[in-house]
Parts: structure tokens; C-alpha cells; sequence
């Protein structure tokens, strides 16, 4: 090991253990890029030691954010998250979920279906773990467990179903993955369509599963019974939402927009469709809009402050230091993916996807293009096992802000409990992936030729 | 977890209203952004072709978003934390890595990054840069102000963080601070 590279190591160490101070992981990353410079002037001047990191090559950070600054496709960041701010605060969600609750209600199972449903029609567009199992968790604990559902159950399925939002197209974490995988947004979006697809699918059968065999947990709901009224009061909560990011989405996949202009026309159709149900008062538009610039900026700081990271820690050698450690594992190619996506689903316990996305993905991912998969491929593996990773107790994020918010009586022991099938499905789902790359290769392909 | 009941400063009492203020301005840009890329996908449809300064005026509107907001989502302590350990700890304990924090890490990007993006615009200035497309925007200079821009409000941010943690470990009354 050269004395750069055991920098290098010291640094990723030194970020690991400091994440937990619990001081802001932006300003934790942007520190230590000037630490570790600092430290890599003493190596070299007082202990002769070259390590190829000094104040001139740290200065190109201003260069990377200046690259930052000019990337054109990340504008789609700051209005897809506008586009699900809008969708959440103008009560459009609740909607969707009042009206398919009332029409699945009646199904063994059907609240916990109707959850999934609205969590991967809407969680996708606020991107953050965090937004979107603490809207579901308001928005359905309560539903489920009025009905009696049993208390795991609801718990499990939130958790899985606002995890899952992540994966599922236009989100913004595969906006910000392609950017740093230097891939196209539209065929990483494609490239996610089927096996999120595929996820919601297997979350479903599970769930009428349980309905089925232990109908005590997931009992039908005594409503009303379904009538044409109900019927059109759906269409008319579902339709133009769900319109709207078949829009977006069709829109990328035909080529009609580039992701940028499809994020600011769904953005506006947003905003239209609030504007005609009535609820945008100034006050609901101004406090979107705050909140658009607190979620974009908090990105955005955790992406400056991983660019000054990663530049420092590739000047000190540690991108070499990552490739020879992983080809000299005793596998052939898909052992080395297998041993990078339990790496990276173990940090996953303590790290949001941003972080992972930013500091992990661009070092690893050259080794396993170089080894011959297909980046797209490994990209949504990647996703996948991030999500996971969420799920899982006992630190997983989304376990954090459910208990945040869950209604008095579901204890963590009941959410650990409820997790675990999900769990399961998610990595079958991910051996499915692992297995059959044309899942994920296959629309792409056809949606560009 | 953010520290609770930190005690304003004469400083925090002055700059934090500040950002907050510029934050909540700088919050419109969305909608202005929007408006941008609506109009332009409309000229490309109505009229064949979309404009490439409306295009370059996208990402000129983003970045000074988002540049601006850093400090406003400082100010609201919306940054992300990993509060798994660190709920745990006292509120004096978590004052002092807070303090450490802001002294061993964020000033200290802030001055990297300062010192080393105005020379950036500086250059920018005196070539009286130009965008490279044709029909691009000009005083590129102005954009890349936004970069220094952003993280001197960032910097009166941690300043006024820093007065005010100063103050919750040391005690003495807000008034007999700068």
C-alpha cells in the first residue's frame, strides 16, 4: 500500500466512524476533503512521502461544482421534487387513497394493496426515504389499523412500500445515479420499470397471500358496497395523477422530452391540477416552494461536499485501492458483485441512498463495467440492495421513521416483526435481477433502439 | 438530531432572519425555472425549435437555486444527519461535536471552496467570458458568482450557528457577545 492509498483507507475510515456524531454528513465529507489534504502537505513535505495531494489539486473541487452547476440534466432534480411536493400538500395523494381504499377495501388485504399502489404511484416523486414512509405512515397506519389489521403487517408493508418509491421511475435517486454513472436518465428510468414492476407485483401477491390464509390480519374492510359511484369517484382521483406521470414518463420513453423537460411540464401539471381542485392558495405555493429549496439544497450539499470527498480520496489512490481489493477476491465476476452489493447493503444501515450514490457507486462501478456487466444491469442491482438494506432491523431507515410517526401501540419489536417477509421478497426479487439481466436490459433496448 | 433550544446571539438574532429571508426570495426561482422550460418546450413545438438561451437559462436559474438555498436549509437545519448514536447523547454533548463540527469541518470547506472560487469568477471577469453555444448567455462571470455567493451566506450561517452553540456551552448571557 502506497502512503496515499493508506490515506485514502484512513479517510474512508475517518467518514465512516464520523457519520456518527451525528454533525451533517455534507459538511462531514467537505471537511475531511480539506483534512486529508492537509494531512497528505504534512506526508509529503515533513515525512517525505509522495502521496499527489496538495492545495493546486484540491482547488479543482471549484471546477467539479462549477461542473455541477452547468449540468443540465440534474435541473430535473429540483422539479421532479417539486412535482411530488405538490402531488403530497395539495391533498391529491389522500384522495387516491380514500377513493381505492373504498373500491379494495372489501379484498382480504386490500388497505395494505391500496398502500402499495398509491406508494409506488406517488412516494416516487419525493425520492427521500424518509418523506415517503412518513407519508404513508399518516396517511395508512391509522386506516389499517381502524380495520384491524394486524400491527406488523401495516407496519411491514409502509415500510417496504415507501422504500420501494425510490426504485420506481421518475425518481430522483436514478436522476442522480445516471448523472453519476454518466449514463442516460431514460434508460436507467427504463431500466428500473420492470423490476420495480416486478417488486410491487410480488409485494401484492404476498399480501392477498395473507389475506387468504390468515385472514385475521388482514381483514375485509365492512364498507359501503361498491356502486358506480364509487367506481367514478376512483377515476376521478386516480386518473389525472396517474395521467400525469404516465405522461412524464411516456414522454422520456418515446423520446418526445429530454428528462429535464419532462420534469418541469410534470412539475406544472402538477401544479395544474391543484390549481383546478382548488387548494393552491399563495400560502400552499410559497410553502412548496420553501420546501422544494430545502430538499434540493440538502441534496445538493451532500453532493458538493462527496465531490471534494471523492476528488481527494481519487488523488490519494483510493479508487485503485477499491479495484485491486475487489479483483483480488477469490471469485470470478458475479462473486465480486455479490461481495460489493452486501458492502454496500451494510452501509446502507447508516447511510441514505445520496450518500451511497455519490461515494460508493462511482468507486466500484468502473471495476464491474471493466469486468464486462452492463452498467444499467448493475446500477438497478445496485438500487435494489439499497432498498433493502433499509428494510432491515435492526437500523434500516425506514424502521427510524416509522417509529417516528406510527401510531401508539405499534412497537419497534412489531415493525422488526413485519419487516422480515418483505425482506424475503426483496431478495428474491434481487437473485431474480441477479439472474436474468435482461429484466432491466430488455426495455431499454427497445425504447431506443 | 438538531440541538433544541440553542439560545439566540445578537449575531443569530441579525443574520438568521437574513437567510431566511433570501432563502424564502430565492424559493420563487422554481417557478420561474418551470415557467422557463414550460415556454421553451412550447417553442420547440409551436415554432419547430426550442431557443439555447432559454435552455442555458435553465441551468443558470438551477444552480443559483440551489446555491442559495444551501444556507436557508442551514438556517432550518434541513441538512441530513445520522442520529442513530447520537440521539442518545446529552444535549451538551452533542453541543460540543457541534462545535467541533463547525470549527473542524464546515468552516473549513467553506474557506477551501471561497478562496478558491473567487479567483475562478475573477478570471471569468477579466476574459469577459462568454457562453461557448451560439445564442448562449452572457457575463458568465455573473453565474459563477453564485458559487462564492452561496457559500459566503453559508459561512454567516455557521457564524451565527457557531455564536449560538458558543453560547448554549459557555454560558455567558447573549448580550455581552459581538
Amino acid at each position: 500500500m502506497t502512503p496515499g492509498e493508506f490515506l485514502a483507507l484512513a479517510m474512508f475510515l475517518s467518514f465512516i466512524g464520523l457519520v456518527f456524531t451525528g454533525f451533517p454528513i455534507a459538511w462531514v465529507l467537505g471537511g475531511l476533503a480539506v483534512l486529508f489534504t492537509a494531512i497528505a502537505i504534512v506526508f509529503e513535505i515533513d515525512l517525505g512521502l509522495a502521496t499527489g495531494v496538495d492545495w493546486r489539486y484540491s482547488s479543482l473541487v471549484v471546477d467539479r461544482i462549477w461542473g455541477v452547476m452547468e449540468n443540465w440534466v440534474m435541473v430535473a432534480l429540483p422539479m421532479f421534487i417539486l412535482m411530488g411536493l405538490v402531488l403530497d400538500r395539495s391533498g391529491i395523494a389522500r384522495d387516491l387513497l380514500t377513493s381505492v381504499a373504498r373500491l379494495l377495501g372489501p379484498v382480504r388485504g386490500g388497505l395494505a394493496i391500496t398502500i402499495t399502489l398509491i406508494g409506488v404511484l406517488l412516494a416516487a416523486t419525493t425520492g427521500i426515504i424518509g418523506a415517503s414512509v412518513v407519508l404513508l405512515g399518516l396517511l395508512g397506519m391509522p386506516v389499517m389499523l381502524d380495520k384491524g389489521y394486524d400491527r406488523s403487517l401495516a407496519a411491514g408493508t409502509v415500510c417496504a412500500v415507501g422504500t420501494l418509491g425510490i426504485l420506481i421511475p421518475p425518481s430522483i435517486m436514478l436522476v442522480l445515479m445516471a448523472d453519476r454513472m454518466a449514463m442516460s436518465v431514460g434508460d436507467l428510468f427504463m431500466g428500473a420499470v420492470l423490476p420495480g414492476t416486478l417488486l410491487s407485483l410480488l409485494y401484492i401477491a404476498y399480501l392477498l397471500g395473507v389475506g387468504l390464509l390468515q385472514p385475521s390480519r388482514a381483514p375485509a374492510a365492512r364498507g359501503e358496497p361498491i356502486d358506480l359511484g364509487a367506481v367514478l369517484d376512483l377515476v376521478k382521483a386516480i386518473f389525472p395523477a396517474a395521467l400525469l406521470i404516465l405522461a412524464v414518463l411516456g414522454s422520456i420513453f418515446f423520446g418526445i422530452a429530454t428528462p429535464t423537460e419532462a420534469s418541469g411540464m410534470g412539475a406544472a401539471g402538477a401544479l395544474l391540477l391543484a390549481w383546478m381542485k382548488g387548494v393552491l392558495t399563495p400560502a400552499v405555493l410559497s410553502e412548496v416552494m420553501q420546501e422544494t429549496t430545502r430538499t434540493t439544497a440538502f441534496i445538493f450539499a451532500v453532493l458538493l461536499g462527496a465531490t471534494a470527498f471523492s476528488l481527494v480520496l481519487r488523488g490519494l489512490g483510493g479508487d485503485e485501492l477499491i479495484e485491486r481489493a475487489l479483483l483480488s477476491l477469490p471469485f470470478e465476476g458475479g462473486g465480486i458483485v455479490i461481495c460489493i452489493l452486501l458492502a454496500t447493503f451494510i452501509l446502507g444501515f447508516f447511510l441514505d441512498w445520496i450518500e451511497l450514490t455519490l461515494i460508493v457507486l462511482p468507486l466500484v462501478s468502473p471495476v464491474v463495467t471493466g469486468l464486462g456487466f452492463d452498467p444499467v444491469w448493475f446500477t438497478v442491482l445496485f438500487a435494489v440492495c439499497l432498498q433493502t438494506s433499509f428494510l432491515t432491523p435492526p437500523v434500516g431507515l425506514a424502521i427510524f421513521y416509522l417509529r417516528g410517526v406510527a401510531p401508539p401501540g405499534v412497537t419497534v419489536h412489531s415493525i422488526y416483526r413485519g419487516v422480515v417477509p418483505f425482506i424475503l421478497i426483496q431478495l428474491f426479487g434481487l437473485l431474480i435481477i441477479f439472474l436474468w439481466p435482461a429484466l432491466v436490459t430488455w426495455l431499454p433496448a427497445r425504447a431506443f433502439g | 438530531m438538531a440541538i433544541r433550544n440553542l439560545p439566540d446571539t445578537r449575531l443569530s438574532r441579525i443574520i438568521d432572519p437574513l437567510l431566511d429571508r433570501v432563502g424564502r426570495a430565492a424559493s420563487w426561482l422554481w417557478l420561474v425555472l418551470l415557467l422557463v422550460i414550460v415556454g421553451n418546450v412550447l417553442l420547440r413545438y409551436v415554432f419547430g425549435e426550442g431557443r439555447v438561451e432559454l435552455e442555458e437559462l435553465q441551468w443558470h436559474l438551477y444552480s443559483l437555486g440551489f446555491l442559495l438555498g444551501l444556507a436557508y436549509a442551514f438556517q432550518a437545519d434541513a441538512h441530513i444527519r445520522v442520529d442513530v448514536l447520537s440521539e442518545r447523547f446529552s444535549a451538551r454533548t452533542r453541543a460540543w461535536l457541534e462545535l467541533y463540527g463547525l470549527l473542524l469541518a464546515l468552516l473549513p470547506f467553506i474557506a477551501l471552496v471561497l478562496v478558491y472560487s473567487l479567483p475562478f469568477v475573477w478570471r471569468s471577469f477579466e476574459l469577459s467570458e462568454v457562453s461557448q453555444a451560439a445564442g448562449g448567455l452572457p457575463f458568465r462571470w455573473a453565474i459563477k458568482a453564485a458559487l462564492p455567493l452561496g457559500f459566503l451566506l453559508l459561512l454567516l450561517g455557521a457564524l451565527s450557528r457557531l455564536s449560538r452553540v458558543w453560547s448554549f456551552l459557555f454560558g455567558a448571557p447573549p448580550e455581552h457577545r459581538p
